[in-house]
């Protein structure tokens, strides 16, 4: 297939099935059989196209099209296999979630429809955040996600999703703004600059010449850029309006938001990181990676201690997360980036099996209060098993994948020099670890209160569940090889042309990518975090 | 030099009417004065295309007039008239402080462009400030008022704050950035206008400090 007609495919599918979905409004009596297939066809042809997609690049190298505007490389291969993965799951997943949620009168038939239609919107915005090249494409996009899932978040309409959505739709359209003057600034500065000024809008012709680039105008531009698109990514102090928009969301679409949107923006960063280190050196860059990422983490692991909303616990887990990777950014070199690239994939799986799996929880027992939560292994067994599996994961518990980034992300902080923050930062996960272990005992475990009744919900809502923890089971212990040198693409990617960098990612035996030596060393040199975490 | 002279001081006027836009009691006197604000956005479109000679910035001037101008206070004026909350008017600090406040903000955005070397520059420094300052004035505005619609409009002075920023470093941008600019800006005020509206019909307020179910 042409590179162009790749392209095309990919972003063509989902805004079809999202048009498709909102013209089954019309069809009046059986639209919602017939929108729950648009949808199911839907998500697995993008899940297909994305895996080609990725599987292209993995082979040919980066891709561009359409006169420079559309571009995929390793980098954003990477946030491409996660949309596909996490947008399918998700996908079957809600098809179990709405139905519950139509049958029991919660959502009308017509709802259901626009449901889909944004849920689509939202993964071809997305999509689009991904694929562009164009800065100013890419601030469109991260804006226009705001606005198609701003809908999905209110979709209740009680008076809590109302607010949660206008806080979610105002915080990040002026975050995003911050964004956009960021954007403006690189742009302007580099058509100031550049021979030919129409070029100056291109990402990938930026960085040729991110050496002319104004040291004032990047400072100022790298600070803009962060506080606007670490606005959508969750950091702390700018994410007020996560843990209101995760947790009134419909649970699908929480994953959704957290495992992907929050990625997007990230990537985003990503980018501009790339440029500006380019333009004044990395360290200012990854000394405000490290502030903001260190912030957010230190913030949400005493609000995840405290909570009783197990949905917020959750979305506060989601800063936890996007600290860490800053964090593993700000520490920089291939083992901390390596890190980042591993986590942000570590995390989306964990978080969109926890999210789908309070979405279980939510519709047997009809709220998010853990205190009003008991026993959810009686009830439902299955589900029950999973949720404690998937927060003991994602609480770094090995032998599971978040584990291993996390043991990356201190390892490369031990080699950077960075010893306090470490021990900082072990600190901090073990109260992370407390709160998920304290969310398992107070939920999972304990007597069934009388007016629940027993049995799980269907194989649709529970098999994405199971999927999940296996993949992570399986990143945790042996990272399939194309997955390991997609990470290493998209980290040679972050240390643009860093030869000596490049040398040390080669050498490097990332733990359970490669060797069984490796392996064993990781074990062995595991036991004194272990033992920390385990201290709980 | 008469056209730097112009477009400094039509900057100045940017900032005077983003008070008004604030400081208005009613959001529908807002959206008049967000428009009248605009206009003056577009004069120094044209004053800066005249100066460098740049065609593109005839072209922008254009549909910011179309969609700035015309559009975007047209859309929230009729979204807005059926909205009313007297009760939510005003903000939670006085007029006079959030004056003192734009002052600070705009002298201490004039210190933060003094080191930028760019040679087209040295004569509208000022305007650059202005438009830094402009767009952070955007912000005090969200922080500041309680009535949500007044956030709307905080965004939409952010907004032309970026979009002079834009028209003065870079006005040989392609017109497709322009337009790409500008629809999202429309398509963000309609849907904020739309959340709005539901809103108030949900619970009969628009005031800011009444949402505070949500928290922790």
């Amino acid at each position: 297939m042409a590179t162009l007609d790749l392209f095309i495919t990919l972003l063509a599918i989902p805004l079809v099935t999202s048009l498709l979905a909102f013209a089954c409004r019309l069809t009046g009596d059986g639209s919602q059989k017939l929108v729950t297939m648009v949808h199911a066809i839907g998500s697995t042809l993008l899940l297909v196209t994305s895996l080609v997609a990725v599987w292209t690049v993995y082979r040919q190298g980066e891709l561009l099209a359409a006169h420079n505007w559309l571009h995929l490389d390793g980098l954003s291969a990477l946030f491409l296999a996660i949309l596909g993965i996490i947008g399918f799951i998700t996908g079957i997943y809600s098809i179990g979630y709405m139905n519950h949620e139509v049958d029991d009168g919660e959502v009308s038939v017509g709802s259901l429809c626009s449901y889909y239609g944004f849920f689509h919107l939202f993964l071809f915005t997305m999509l689009l955040v991904i694929t562009s090249n164009n800065l100013i494409v890419m601030w469109a996009a991260i804006e226009a996600t705001t606005l198609s899932s701003a809908f999905l978040v209110g979709l209740y309409g009680q008076q809590s999703s109302l607010e949660a959505a206008w806080k979610y739709i105002i915080i990040c359209t002026v975050g995003v703004a911050f964004g956009l003057y960021g954007t403006v600034l690189v742009y302007s500065n580099a058509a100031n600059v550049m021979a030919n000024p129409g070029d100056a809008i291109f990402w990938t012709e930026v960085l040729h010449h991110a050496g002319e680039l104004d040291s004032t105008l990047m400072h100022l531009a790298f600070i803009f850029v962060l506080i606007g698109f670490g606005t959508k990514t969750g950091l702390f102090p700018m994410h007020a309006w996560l843990p209101d928009a995760h947790s009134e969301a419909p649970s699908p679409t929480s994953a959704l938001l957290s495992a992907v949107l929050l990625n997007c923006a990230l990537l985003v960063i990503v980018r501009y990181y790339i440029l500006i280190s380019a333009a004044i050196g990395n360290e200012f860059p990854q000394r405000l990676l490290l502030i903001f990422g260190l912030l957010s983490v230190g913030v949400a692991a005493f609000l995840i201690l405290v909570q009783h909303d197990m949905k917020r616990l959750l979305a506060y887990s989601s800063v936890e997360n996007m600290g860490l990777i800053a964090v593993a950014l700000g520490i920089g070199g291939p083992l901390g980036i390596l890190a980042a690239m591993l986590h942000t994939l570590n995390h989306s799986l964990a978080k969109t099996l926890l999210f789908c799996g309070s979405g279980n929880v939510l519709l047997k027992y009809g709220t998010r209060d853990m205190n009003a939560i008991k026993g959810l292994l009686r009830v439902a067994p299955f589900s029950g098993a999973l949720l404690a599996g998937g927060a003991l994961a994602l609480g770094g518990m090995p032998p599971f994948n978040v584990f291993l980034s996390e043991f990356m992300t201190v390892t490369a902080g031990i080699h950077a020099g960075h010893l306090w923050l470490v021990l900082l930062l072990l600190a901090l996960l073990t109260i992370v670890l407390a709160g998920l272990v304290r969310m398992v005992v107070m939920s999972v475990l304990g007597k069934q209160p009388d007016n629940v009744s027993k049995g799980e919900l269907g194989w649709l809502t529970t098999a994405p569940l199971a999927l999940l923890l296996a993949l992570m089971l399986l990143m945790g212990t042996h990272i399939p090889q194309p997955v390991t040198q997609l990470l290493q693409q998209a980290t040679t990617i972050v240390l643009n042309g860093d030869k000596a960098g490049e040398a040390e990612l080669r050498a490097l035996s990332v733990p359970g990518m490669s060797t069984t030596g490796a392996v064993s060393t990781t074990a062995s040199q595991s036991t004194p975090s272990q033992q920390e975490m385990y201290r709980d | 030099m008469t056209g730097t002279l112009l477009v400094n001081n039509l900057a100045g006027l940017m900032i005077v009417t983003s008070m008004l836009v604030i400081a208005a009691k009613k959001p529908t006197l807002s959206a008049g004065l967000y428009a009248l604000q605009s206009l003056v956005l577009v004069g120094i479109f044209i004053t800066l295309a005249n100066m460098f000679g740049a065609h593109e910035l005839y072209m922008w001037s254009i549909s910011a007039f179309i969609t700035k101008v015309v559009l975007v206070p047209l859309i929230m004026y009729r979204a807005f008239c059926k909205l009313a909350d007297p009760k939510a008017d005003g903000g939670v600090i006085s007029t006079a402080a959030l004056f003192m406040i734009a002052a600070a903000i705009v002298l201490v955005s004039y210190f933060a462009v003094q080191p930028v070397q760019l040679p087209m520059l040295t004569e509208l420094k000022p305007v650059l400030a202005v438009s830094l300052g402009h767009f952070l004035i955007g912000l005090l505005c969200i922080v500041s008022q309680r009535n949500i619609l007044k956030q709307v409009f905080g965004y939409c002075l952010m907004e032309n704050g970026a979009h002079l920023t834009l028209a003065l470093l870079a006005h040989g941008a392609p017109e497709l950035v322009e337009i790409g600019i500008a629809t999202d800006a429309i398509f963000a005020v309609i849907i904020m206008a739309l959340m709005a509206r539901r809103i108030y019909r949900t619970m009969n307020t628009l005031d800011v400090q009444k949402l505070i179910s949500l928290k922790g």
